[in-house]
């Protein structure tokens, strides 16, 4: 988060990480970029958002300063040599928004980028241009929160007049980056948007991974009952058949976690799903990015694109 | 085949629990465990309804499998008290409807009692950060007085003996002096065993992102409520458990996060310890209560094993099982001949330590409410 000191605008507490231990990616979740490989996965405090449901609101929501006695106080170059120690092939910022410590993850990225460690986010994409470019210099892939697309959907729930910066964000960041998108579906509140939004990913790129989750409500909205998961798949059908890539997880042993080839259906990459950040890789049948029964091409982010910092590889 | 029913809620699957792989099976104790499950949402690891959930559980798989031995966790105040600032009187209020809760299992199922308390918690007095060695410092989050070291440089060592907080550092050979094991799990053991002062927790590089306010005393011993008996180590119990059940149904009791200090039934301190090394509440401690000795080396998460993060795109048996990569063998319950079960509120580790039959335990990580699972290890004694 910030604060204006002297007509300029400075980040309260640099190089305090309230998270930061190493995961596999598909738990982030991202699942196609280095499928199976570990990353440090970091996070600071402190959102843009206020969203009545948020799982993290011990972090997100509480004033970041009353939390500095737990926060992990490490250098960007301390957080680059723990990534190498637990032999990390990313590093990924998740937890809370990247946008509220843009400086400290600025001088993150430098110092990966030196140790080519690529870095990825996950961020709710509520950014102004200008943010969006430092976030598009920090990171090689993303996973967007696409939460709604109403305005009426974002000022009940989100704190938020529109979703307009959000999907300005995707169009923007899926022109040359990794991009992965998440929606977490409250019935009776967004699940009526899932045809909108797979439409407007659609309009994008067909194989944006998307990335529906049956949501836990916490917070305010601890008491609301869970969402049904046969209503959700119902209502999944018709997306499904626009947008190959379509996972709905969130709830231990889902079925629908397996990324399929978009011709043939085989099953090219299996996981496990735990559940809240359980998820794991079962079986990778695509090592060289090609299923294995037709030949087709399946998107993944390949390492020499995350390396470089640079172009999206949708193969 | 162990087979594994999940509800998420109004969604079950079914599995195999080793593969992780959904199976088409059915029978008289599937469609038990599956109605049980049905009947029994999960209200949450904090919420005031935990503790009755795991009695209620239990008493709808007692009516309905008649096992002789029961397991029972209770384990809602462990997290509340961890995790939760509460005055003193909330506190005796929360201990106080455990055993109430307890109580009333004991006194509708008619089960004989052999409870065991897991260790008395303390205020945090503050973390031991270990995060800018040269080496590398391990632990997870729900360990507080162990945490592993590997390839420390001479300026870490020296930082980390004269640590105020830290009580001592033991080699990887003393710690295989005092448990033997294996030369499998001696290659997983850390090079050195860090060990902590009362109310200190190590922070390392982990998942650590809620802010513990009790942590696990120093519990060299525990309570034993075993009327009668006299039992000196947890290693005992198993023996206790043996001779009961030879003449009535028993319930084998495990109250977390209560030790010596809180536990209201009447007991006898238990030791829970070899030499240095005590038992922090959890799956080893568990182990070796039902097996008879000690399984420190069994449980690798706890004390500063890296070894679990695992390889790379490999995949793993028992994914639904924590850490655990195989069941342990010497389990009570899986060499008791007549029928045994599990329910607890502690989270996925229970079908694996106990070795029962039927098995029913909250899903939970990181306190967020995930549903519930089954294990079904023996569907043949119904």
């Amino acid at each position: 988060m910030y604060t204006v000191s002297g007509g300029t605008v400075k980040e309260r507490f640099p190089h305090r990480w309230s998270s930061c231990g190493s995961y596999v990616l598909e738990s982030m979740p991202f699942y196609h970029v280095y499928p199976g490989s570990q990353c440090l996965a970091i996070g600071t405090a402190g959102c843009n958002f206020r969203c009545r449901y948020c799982s993290n609101a011990y972090i997100a929501k509480e004033d970041p300063e009353i939390q500095q006695d737990r926060m992990y106080r490490l250098t960007p170059r301390e957080l680059v040599g723990m990534a190498r120690k637990f032999n990390c092939r990313s590093i990924v910022f998740n937890v809370n928004e990247p946008a509220v410590s843009l400086p400290s993850l600025l001088e993150v990225a430098e110092e990966a980028k030196a140790a080519a460690i690529p870095m990825g986010c996950l961020t709710n994409g509520y950014t102004t241009v200008e943010s969006t470019e430092l976030l598009a210099s920090i990171f090689s892939f993303f996973n967007i929160s696409l939460k709604g697309i109403s305005d009426d959907f974002n000022r009940a729930y989100i704190g938020i007049e529109s979703s307009g910066p959000v999907l300005r964000t995707i169009r923007r960041l899926a022109q040359d980056r990794h991009v992965e998108v998440t929606t977490p579906i409250i019935q009776g509140a967004n699940d009526n948007a899932i045809d909108a939004i797979a439409d407007f990913l659609v309009e994008i790129d067909p194989e944006i991974p998307w990335h529906v989750l049956r949501l836990l409500p916490e917070d305010e909205m601890k008491d609301v009952e869970y969402p049904n998961i046969q209503a959700i798949d119902a209502a999944l059908e018709s997306a499904r058949k626009k947008l190959p890539y379509i996972y709905f997880h969130n709830f231990i042993s889902s079925e629908w976690v397996n990324t399929l080839c978009p011709d043939c259906g085989y099953a090219v990459i299996e996981r496990f799903s735990l559940g809240c950040g359980g998820d794991q890789l079962k079986r990778l049948l695509c090592k060289d990015s090609r299923c294995p029964d037709c030949g087709r091409e399946i998107k993944l982010l390949r390492e020499q694109a995350c390396l470089g910092n640079s172009k999206r590889v949708s193969q | 085949m162990s087979i594994a029913i999940v509800d998420a809620r109004g969604w079950q699957n079914t599995l195999d629990l080793k593969t992780g792989e959904k199976i088409d099976a059915a029978g008289p104790v599937i469609k038990l465990v599956k109605d049980v499950l049905q009947r029994h949402p999960y209200p949450g690891d904090t919420d005031p309804g935990s503790n009755r959930w795991v009695s209620d559980t239990a008493f709808d798989l007692i009516d309905r499998y008649a096992p002789r031995f029961v397991f029972l966790t209770y384990a809602a105040q462990y997290f509340s008290g961890r995790y939760t600032p509460m005055s003193k009187e909330t506190r005796a209020r929360m201990i106080s409807d455990v055993f109430l809760e307890a109580e009333h299992f004991i006194s509708r199922s008619g089960f004989a009692a052999i409870a065991v308390g897991t260790g008395d918690m303390t205020p945090l007095l503050g973390f031991i950060d270990v995060t800018r060695l040269d080496g590398l410092a391990v632990c997870t989050h729900w360990s507080t007085r162990y945490a592993g070291l590997y390839g420390p440089s001479p300026d870490d060592m020296k930082i980390l003996e004269e640590h105020p907080h830290i009580e001592k550092i033991v080699s990887q050979e003393e710690v295989v002096r005092l448990f033997g094991g294996t030369p499998e799990q001696t290659l997983r053991l850390p090079e050195y065993l860090m060990l902590a002062c009362e109310g200190y927790a190590f922070k390392t590089i982990s998942d650590a992102m809620r802010m513990p306010v009790m942590i696990p005393s120093l519990n060299f011993n525990v309570p034993l409520h075993a009327p009668s008996r006299t039992v000196e180590a947890i290693t005992g119990i198993r023996q206790i458990l043996e001779e009961d059940l030879s003449e009535k149904n028993v319930a084998l009791i495990a109250i977390e996060g209560v030790g010596l200090d809180e536990f209201l039934w009447p007991h006898r301190p238990c030791r829970n310890s070899t030499e240095w090394y005590y038992y922090e509440p959890g799956e080893a401690q568990y182990l070796t209560i039902v097996s008879g000795r000690h399984r420190f080396l069994d449980y690798p998460t706890g004390s500063g094993y890296k070894y679990f993060n695992g390889a790379e795109g490999a995949a793993r048996s028992y994914p639904f099982s924590g850490h655990f990569k195989s069941i342990p063998e010497g389990a009570f319950a899986s060499t008791f001949p007549g029928k045994s079960i599990a329910v607890g509120n502690k989270s996925m580790f229970m079908h694996m330590v106990t070795g029962a039959d039927l098995s029913v335990e909250c899903f939970a990580r990181n306190l967020y409410n995930q549903g519930t699972m089954a294990v079904i290890h023996r569907a043949d004694k119904l």
